[in-house]
């Protein structure tokens, strides 16, 4: 546990990033991006030359080079966090295994990217932790296998943003990037659904989560912290609405002053195999069969 | 790159040319939610939303379009979807607002849809 977050980014000063170049987009975006809002940009070839310059004097935002191993970054950023406890440090790499996500989560790295990654999202991502004034502690790993990880993240959309980007950034092989995408989907509705609806987006609440990949499904549990909800009362939402009228829970919103939504629990629904919930309502698993479902037995 | 909106109009109907993402994430689908609020409160009853180049939609960027939807469908207007694309139309089209709400692939055709039913340019 860190203490209490007092890095927010002073809003006087001129901010620093220290950067491994990458090459070609990827650093172009970079400059880009940070130049934009008049951000102080310093080069370095290396993780060495990161943490000499990182001890010596704090910086605002910290993005490694693509060609080191994400097991020598996630050790810079232990060391750095010794040092300066509320670094926030983006791992971009080409060079992965599967349990990597796990450890940079593990260590606190802001994000982390692993290629293939869109540039525009990487750039969406310097954006946050340029605005994200306090971000610490916002996801905690509780336990963590290649089969099964257990997690915390507080009720905010930043934490939200910072969890899906770490699912983007799983390499399985065995999981198709096009059910991958609808896994992660799903449960990014879910998630915020449940910080909004459970934790009314309160940052000193959190949602737990469970991923466990299993041989032919992968399962995700979310339990918010609130008082649940019955399916059959969600007249306000799609999923409840008539399958004759798609919009008849937009005319309950409007009648009843919401903001415009309920689509999240359709979403989800129709983009993985089973969608569970519990008796009270607060906690949901998710499902996806990685295998065609087997032949009925005739 | 968030979520750029620029507005221009063919007789009366009013297009909103939407470029990068409506997601709850970085405020942008609230960005359009405002624009579109403001557009209706002004007067205006024709939207057509040019979806070509927006890249990413979730659960608020489908729901402000459905209260958009049904918001100008009581008040006597209508709403039209211009080219929705890859992840855009997968969404538009999991939740059947695809079937719901009219779209089109060809601007001049969506034009067309506003106009009442035996008008004529020439007449």
């Amino acid at each position: 546990m860190t203490t209490p977050c007092s890095s927010a980014i002073a809003p006087t000063t001129q901010k620093t990033a220290l950067l491994v170049p990458s090459g070609g987009e990827v650093d172009e975006l970079l400059t880009n991006v940070l130049a934009s809002e008049g951000w102080s940009i310093q080069r370095v070839v290396d993780n060495q030359h990161i943490l000499a310059l990182a001890r010596a004097k704090p910086f605002d935002l910290i993005v490694t080079g693509r060609e080191t191993r994400v097991a020598e970054d996630v050790e810079l950023l232990r060391k750095i966090r010794a040092a300066r406890p509320h670094v926030r440090l983006i791992i971009l790499t080409d060079k992965f295994t599967p349990g990597d996500v796990i450890s940079a989560m593990r260590e606190g790295a802001f994000s982390y990217f692993s290629a293939p990654f869109e540039a525009s999202e990487l750039a969406e991502m310097v954006r946050a932790a340029m605005a994200e004034p306090c971000w610490d502690d916002g996801i905690e790993v509780i336990s963590g296998t290649p089969e099964w990880v257990s997690l915390t993240a507080r009720c905010d959309l930043a934490t939200a943003d910072r969890l899906v980007q770490f699912l983007h950034g799983v390499r399985d092989p065995s999981i198709p990037e096009a059910e991958k995408d609808h896994v992660i989907f799903a449960f990014k509705e879910i998630l915020i659904n449940a910080m909004e609806h459970g934790g009314h987006f309160d940052p000193s609440q959190h949602v737990e989560i469970s991923f466990i990949r299993a041989r032919r499904a992968i399962a995700c549990r979310v339990k918010d912290p609130g008082k649940g909800f019955s399916l059959e009362e969600l007249r306000h939402a799609a999923a409840g609405s008539s399958p004759n009228d798609l919009f008849s829970h937009a005319r309950v919103r409007d009648a009843r002053g919401m903001r415009p939504g309920g689509f999240g629990i359709l979403l989800a629904k129709k983009l993985v195999d089973e969608l569970i919930y519990n008796e009270k309502g607060n906690e949901v698993v998710l499902v996806k069969y990685l295998d065609p479902p087997e032949s009925p037995i005739i | 790159m968030g979520l750029q909106i620029s507005t221009r109009e063919s007789g009366d109907v009013t297009i909103l040319d939407l470029r990068g993402r409506s997601t709850i994430d970085g405020g942008e689908s609230e960005l359009l939610s405002n624009q579109l609020q403001k557009l209706v409160a002004s007067g205006v009853r024709k939207l057509l939303l040019n979806l070509a180049d927006l890249t990413q939609v979730d659960s608020s960027g489908v729901s402000i379009i459905v209260r958009t939807y049904v918001s100008l469908k009581r008040q006597g207007g209508d709403l039209g979807l211009l080219r929705p694309s890859g992840r855009v139309l997968e969404v538009l089209t999991v939740v059947h607002l695809i079937d719901a709400i009219p779209s089109f692939q060809d601007e001049a055709e969506a034009l067309a849809s506003f106009r009442p039913r035996g008008y004529s340019a020439t007449s």
